[in-house]
């Protein structure tokens, strides 16, 4: 443990922190492997609150180290696995706020100061999500062969006699038709994404747009046209499934593909929480 | 730190300086086609509005239309001869979408 290296003596171990929760239950977090196999996941409580942490070797989880092996997707997806799997096991008895992967003190102590210093904050996110959920809804266009628009929106064919006699007009004719397409499509997206996101602030008490990712990171998919969460209280979830059945058939969703993940750890509404925005 | 080109991922990881002569070389080319294309579609734009205006001959539609057709074969060509796709050019600008229309 840190606290046991000699004074002056550069620590070998550091603190993760994976989350913060009230109460909290030792034993279900026996047996996680965590960040660093072989050293317990263990609680470190700190006025009245208890914070989820594993002793970390001080040399991997250096700021350089760190980076250095979060740039890797394959290493990074299983830092963010191994993040996820102690949170969940810790929020399935009590609730907990997630941290951000890689929060790391230079041992308990430093971590006792500073979360101590940060309570009422902590206090008040975590009255904030405690028995809510937080769903993810992802938008995504249709992707052209798989679009339903109906044929008058299409760009007609031209006929070949007619591009032979005049290209230049033919193929004015065609930028039109695509330009118009294209409008008419992203006309289509918003009105599916106010759609869906409306439909959801009636069922949540708290909603967070995210930034649409890279389509380069979801092959076979269309634009992405909303990430957003919705922080949902439990016993509504299924209201949810309820309201995503709908929102599928409904004809503004016609030529989008709605995505809903959760529920989740309100991964998402910690630092809303933080700054005591919305209910 | 947004500004992700959509190519293929060719190098392992982001954020990491590959100084690969070859590479460089490519991704300059790319730029510089990126930046063509980004002018070719505005010049498009206009084009269209002017012709939507009604104020010229039918010849000189017929000019421009081909024109454009002809500088559109060319950004195909130059593509090729690069292994590029059009679709290569185009930069994801994060929250503000992508520099090319799709």
């Amino acid at each position: 443990m840190a606290g046991a290296a000699p004074p002056g003596a550069p620590a070998t171990t550091a603190t993760y922190v994976y989350a913060v929760c009230r109460g909290g239950d030792e034993s279900a977090l026996a047996g996680l492997r965590g960040q660093a196999p072989g050293s317990p996941v263990r609680l470190l409580r700190f006025g009245g609150l208890a914070a989820v942490v594993q002793d970390v070797p001080a040399a991997e989880f250096g700021e350089d180290a760190l980076r250095e092996r979060l740039t890797d997707r394959t290493e990074l997806e299983r830092c963010a696995r191994a993040h996820h799997a102690v949170i969940a096991a810790a929020a399935g008895v009590a609730p907990v706020l997630p941290f951000p992967l890689a929060t790391i003190y230079r041992g308990d102590a430093r971590a006792e100061a500073a979360l101590g210093a940060d309570r009422a904050r902590l206090t008040a996110a975590l009255r904030r999500i405690a028995g809510r959920a937080e769903w993810g809804v992802k938008v995504y266009a249709r992707q052209a062969d798989r679009r339903t628009a109906p044929a008058a929106d299409k760009p007609e064919r031209p006929d070949r006699a007619r591009v032979a006699a005049r290209p230049g007009h033919a193929y004015l004719d065609r930028l039109r038709g695509l330009r118009h397409e294209r409008e008419s499509r992203q006309e289509a997206g918003l009105q599916a994404v106010e759609e869906v996101d409306r439909s959801f602030a009636r069922l949540a008490v708290a909603a967070r747009r995210l930034r649409p990712h890279d389509t380069g990171l979801t092959p076979g998919r269309g634009a992405h046209l909303l990430n957003a969460a919705y922080l949902v209280d439990e016993a509504r979830g299924d209201e949810v499934a309820d309201a995503v059945r709908r929102l599928r058939r409904s004809p503004e969703c016609r030529d989008v593909e709605i995505e809903l993940t959760g529920p989740w750890v309100p991964y998402s509404f910690v630092e809303a929480g933080v700054t005591g925005a919305g209910g | 730190m947004t500004l992700t080109s959509h190519q293929p991922a060719r190098a392992p990881a982001a954020g990491r300086l590959d100084l690969d002569p070859d590479r460089v070389g490519r991704d300059l080319v790319s730029l510089v086609l990126t930046v063509v294309e980004l002018l070719r579609q505005l010049m498009e734009r206009q084009a269209l509005r002017r012709c939507d205006q009604d104020d010229l001959t039918d010849e000189q539609v017929e000019r421009i239309g081909t024109t454009l057709m002809m500088l559109d074969q060319r950004m195909d060509e130059l593509c090729a001869e690069h292994g590029l796709s059009r679709d290569d050019l185009n930069l994801d600008l994060g929250p503000l979408g992508t520099l090319l229309e799709r």
